[in-house]
């Protein structure tokens, strides 16, 4: 049990995406950053999917009510159990009356806490996921607050201890160079244009939220009347509206939009965009979709090897 | 005469096809859906995506190289669902600029507005939001350059001649013309979703 004594900027609770509802608007919600969640949930045993939290931006800090096995994950933040240094990439086992604080991350913005079993969470189409706009699943859909108590779905222990191999441990900075296929909209660029997005470095900015990123330093130009029919983006797509510059969608996106598809993060590397931070550089590195996919496939591969070990 | 869909290539995971009209993309997304092949059919206004899993590439390519559009069934619902909207002052910033863009006042646009009977042709963007058709084709009122990155719950907006219902809070490129009470989405309804594809709406004045 975990009692809140400060959520930081956004805490949510965060499972399963909500695959096969975008149909009804409902977008996937779910871990800003998966693979950073599954490493957790396996440290502590949890099959992938189990409810963990999600923390923006570090400056978290709560206090054990009962002893539970845990780890944490993500971005790279200062962890310390009753003001002790605790390490990321390990379970660990608190015991009632320590303090867990996870300070601001140095690199990268979202760290993942998994305990053993997983948080007890509201049920919402099929997922626990915290989808903030409509108040879906999570802690009665909301952000956490000071005084919120975190429950795990059971109170046993796992006692093993459990390291992430450093072969699959992310490695977070500043700087990201992200996979990234063309879209349906990708020939309304001008040539300058298309050329600038898959070359140029672009800053992430201010407006960076689990619903999407803008990309800002260079403006597009685009060949567009703003009258485009709506049609369905996804997490990783990159809309560009008439301003010319480019947002990029992630785990909370909309289910369709009027602006122009311009690009496609490659499902691979989806998992990194949720540690991106305003100010980081981001490149996006242009593939075809058959080489997308099979580096899509060699990263799954690695990380199931992982995740099948006992 | 049914003729094959060409799917192209929108991401590493997204097929998506184009089609003539909203109603096909409802037709062709649920035949599509039916099949239980990927992992979201997503209907747009002229457009069906398909988002699949990796691990079934193949197989998702070889299943959409070879779609014909399903024959479409019409039955058009008799009920006409009335959505009250208060139209301009704070809730509804644009409309100033869409008259004098259309060349009609106040009361001009809203007799324009509330006459026909409109269509929700397609339920996306975030939960409960609603693209409805019954405007005249004549009105061609763009997105705004920059979305907003907050827009009130219940706001109506105008984009080309569709007619937008925003159920949540969030942000949102619409131009906005007024403010409905009328709740949309209810997360713990057995049915959530108070408009659907094909139900039919007149707009009221209040």
């Amino acid at each position: 049990m975990l009692h809140i004594l400060n959520p930081g900027l956004q805490s949510t609770l965060q499972g399963a995406p909500r695959i096969g509802t975008r149909h009804l608007g409902i977008p996937y919600a779910g871990p800003a950053d998966p693979l950073s969640m599954d490493l957790a949930n396996h440290l502590v045993a949890n099959p992938q999917n189990t409810t963990c939290l999600e923390i923006t931006y570090g400056g978290f800090e709560a206090v054990i009510e009962q002893a539970c096995s845990i780890a944490i994950t993500g971005a790279r933040s200062d962890i310390r159990i009753s003001g002790n240094p605790a390490p990321a990439h390990t379970t660990l086992q608190l015991q009632a009356g320590d303090t867990l604080t996870v300070a601001p991350p140095l690199y990268g913005a979202r760290s993942y806490l998994a305990v053993h079993t997983g948080f007890q969470a509201t049920l919402h189409f099929g997922s626990t996921s915290t989808y903030l706009p409509a108040e879906l699943g999570g802690y009665q859909g909301r952000a956490l607050i000071v005084g919120d108590i975190l429950r795990p779905n059971q109170t046993n222990l796992f006692k093993q201890i459990r390291k992430t191999p450093d072969v699959i441990r992310p490695v977070f900075t500043n700087a990201f160079a992200l996979r990234t296929c063309t879209s349906a909209e990708t020939h309304l660029l001008s040539a300058e244009a298309r050329e600038t997005l898959f070359n140029a470095n672009f800053i992430a900015g201010r407006q960076a939220t689990r619903m999407g990123i803008s990309l800002t330093g260079h403006r597009l130009d685009l060949n567009s009347d703003g009258m485009m029919q709506s049609a369905a983006v996804f997490p990783g797509t990159i809309q560009c509206p008439p301003s010319g510059e480019p947002m990029l969608l992630l785990c909370d996106a909309q289910t369709t939009g009027g602006y122009p598809r311009i690009a496609s993060i490659a499902r691979c590397d989806r998992h990194l965009l949720g540690q991106i931070r305003p100010g980081a550089s981001v490149q996006l590195l242009e593939r075809s979709p058959k080489a997308a996919l099979a580096d899509f496939s060699a990263k799954e591969h690695l990380l199931q090897n992982w995740l099948q070990t006992n | 005469m049914p003729h094959r869909l060409i799917p192209a290539r929108v991401a590493d995971d997204v097929f998506a096809f184009t089609v003539a009209s909203p109603q096909q993309a409802q037709t062709l997304a649920n035949h599509l859906r039916d099949q239980n092949m990927a992992e979201d059919i997503v209907a747009g206004l002229n457009s069906v995506a398909v988002r699949f899993h990796p691990a079934r590439a193949l197989d998702v390519a070889a299943w959409l190289s070879d779609i014909q559009m399903p024959s479409e069934a019409h039955e058009i619902p008799t009920h006409v669902h009335e959505i009250p909207i208060h139209y301009g002052g704070a809730t509804g910033p644009d409309l100033d600029r869409i008259c004098t863009a259309l060349g009609l006042s106040h009361t001009a646009f809203i007799d324009l507005h509330t006459q026909p009977i409109h269509t929700v042709e397609m339920i996306g963007f975030t939960p409960g939001f609603s693209y409805i058709s019954g405007l005249p084709d004549t009105v061609k009122i763009p997105r705004l350059s920059q979305p907003r990155p907050r827009v009130a719950a219940g706001s109506v907006g105008i984009s080309a001649a569709f007619t937008g219902i925003y159920a949540l809070n969030g942000p949102g490129g619409w131009p906005l013309i007024g403010h409905t009470e009328e709740p949309l989405f209810d997360a713990n309804s057995a049915s959530p979703f108070r408009l659907e594809p094909g139900q039919r709406l007149q707009f009221r004045a209040v």
